[in-house]
């Protein structure tokens, strides 16, 4: 067994684990933040993607052991029932997904994008979701909700202080 | 996944003293986009998995006197955004940004994709054409050789069980060298190569001084297409027929087989269209430069 420490959303957490756990497992199975889902666990379906580091990262492919000391972000950093991030709000006002599943690891991708490359072109944003498969309704509402937040901040960004 | 025991040294010394202990009941641990999915689809793992993510001399990319060194830990996102890569081997770039998606980017290493040696990988073909040599670590100490030399066959390296590849090198001569890379795949994105070439040209005089062409995922290895090279070297820039004909002698030089995502006959077609148009790239590259 492994003791590890890891910053989730901002707070400490231990556990102690078997060297064969997967990062996704201890957020869902010891911590219950079932945000992450396990999709098709090989790493293809980004239904699991977390930040790690400040990077996007499929939790089913990274041992538990491996994020001993560091810093994960998960959806449920981004907000919850009281305040949804931007990412989140617009994905719900543009009904951009329907069984939700796939939508967690979505929005944590979509953020990694944002945060590298605020105006990100059509292009540029359907190859950083490639790694996040959608098999009810598709990606249209997916892209369209993301450029709708980078709309929203460039109008903000435009917004000048009074003087 | 079936339980192993996890060793995590902080040293290159550490990591082959790890492997020489547990040889050859040992796996090593890079970015784990292939080794976990293996550990979770086999019966029979190993006693042991060694974490290199913390060994220090198996990161970075930095220019030496020898040429540009990437350690076998640089991931395919640290290649797609390394200055240096852009400036001395941006084909690699072309290369690393067809991998998977940006999860397996961000996790995954040029190393592990060399040592995993499946024959579609994306990160051979655009090394070969630049002649890259690999170095090899092992109790014997360190051992410099032609990537060529380092594929033994498909998920077969010449690494012995107590060895590791610590290293890529892509020598001084190589680098800003005009070379193109290109794939084809049934989509765009986390696609496996039906087929990926890249070429290298160095020209003088408006003739080709010197080719390299590089073929993937139609052999039990990523090959060199010698004779292909042949057909184009000598010959003026301009010279479309030239680039075809070496097309089809690559087809020749390929050893493409029947699956589901494609048949051999369509490989081969591949072949002959992608090496003209990596060529034709390379070229057009070199003519800019």
């Amino acid at each position: 067994m492994h003791q590890i420490e890891v910053t989730v959303n901002g707070v400490v957490r231990r556990a102690e684990v078997p060297p064969e756990t997967t990062l996704l497992s201890v957020l869902r199975d010891s911590w219950s933040l079932t945000g992450s889902k396990l999709g098709c666990d090989v790493g293809d379906c980004g239904a699991c993607t977390v930040l790690v580091d400040g990077v996007s990262v499929n939790a089913c492919l990274l041992l538990a052991v491996q994020a001993n000391g560091r810093d994960v972000v998960t959806i449920e950093g981004l907000g919850g029932f009281e305040y949804l991030h931007p990412l989140q709000a617009a994905f719900e006002r543009l009904s951009s997904y329907q069984c939700g599943f796939c939508a967690p690891g979505m929005i944590i991708s979509a953020k990694a994008l944002l945060d590298e490359n605020p105006a990100p072109t059509d292009l540029e944003i359907r190859e950083a979701l490639s790694g996040n498969l959608c098999r009810c309704t598709g990606y249209t509402k997916v892209i369209d909700a993301i450029t709708e937040v980078c709309r929203d901040r460039a109008g903000l960004a435009g917004v000048e202080e009074p003087a | 996944m079936r339980s192993f025991e996890y060793v995590a040294p902080d040293s290159l010394g550490g990591a082959l003293q790890a492997l020489a202990e547990h040889a050859p009941q040992v796996k090593l641990l890079a970015g784990g986009t292939d080794l976990l999915v293996d550990l979770k689809h086999t019966l029979n793992g190993p006693q042991f998995v060694v974490d290199i993510g913390g060994v220090p001399e198996l990161k970075g990319i930095e220019e030496t006197p020898a040429g540009l060194r990437i350690g076998a830990l640089v991931t395919h996102s640290e290649i797609e955004r390394s200055r240096l890569i852009a400036v001395h081997a941006p084909a690699m770039i072309a290369a690393a940004a067809t991998i998977g998606a940006v999860q397996t980017r961000n996790m995954g290493t040029i190393g592990g994709n060399l040592v995993t040696c499946v024959p579609s990988m994306d990160s051979g073909p655009v090394l070969v054409a630049l002649d890259a040599q690999v170095t090899v670590a092992g109790p014997g100490g360190m051992r410099l050789m032609p990537l060529t030399e380092f594929f033994v066959g498909p998920r077969k390296t010449i690494l012995g069980p107590d060895e590791l590849l610590v290293d890529i090198l892509i020598p001084a001569a190589m680098l800003g060298r005009s070379a193109s890379f290109l794939k084809f795949g049934l989509r765009k994105g986390q696609a496996l190569a039906l087929v990926n070439v890249a070429a290298s040209v160095a020209t003088e005089g408006g003739r080709v001084t010197e080719t390299r062409i590089a073929l993937g995922a139609v052999s039990p290895t990523v090959i060199r297409a010698v004779k292909a090279e042949a057909v184009v070297t000598g010959k003026e820039v301009v010279d479309t027929p030239a680039l075809r004909q070496a097309g089809e002698v690559a087809v020749t030089e390929a050893r493409p087989i029947d699956d589901f995502r494609a048949s051999a006959a369509y490989r081969r077609e591949l072949i002959a269209v992608g090496t003209f148009r990596a060529l034709d790239e390379a070229l057009t590259r070199a003519a800019a430069a």
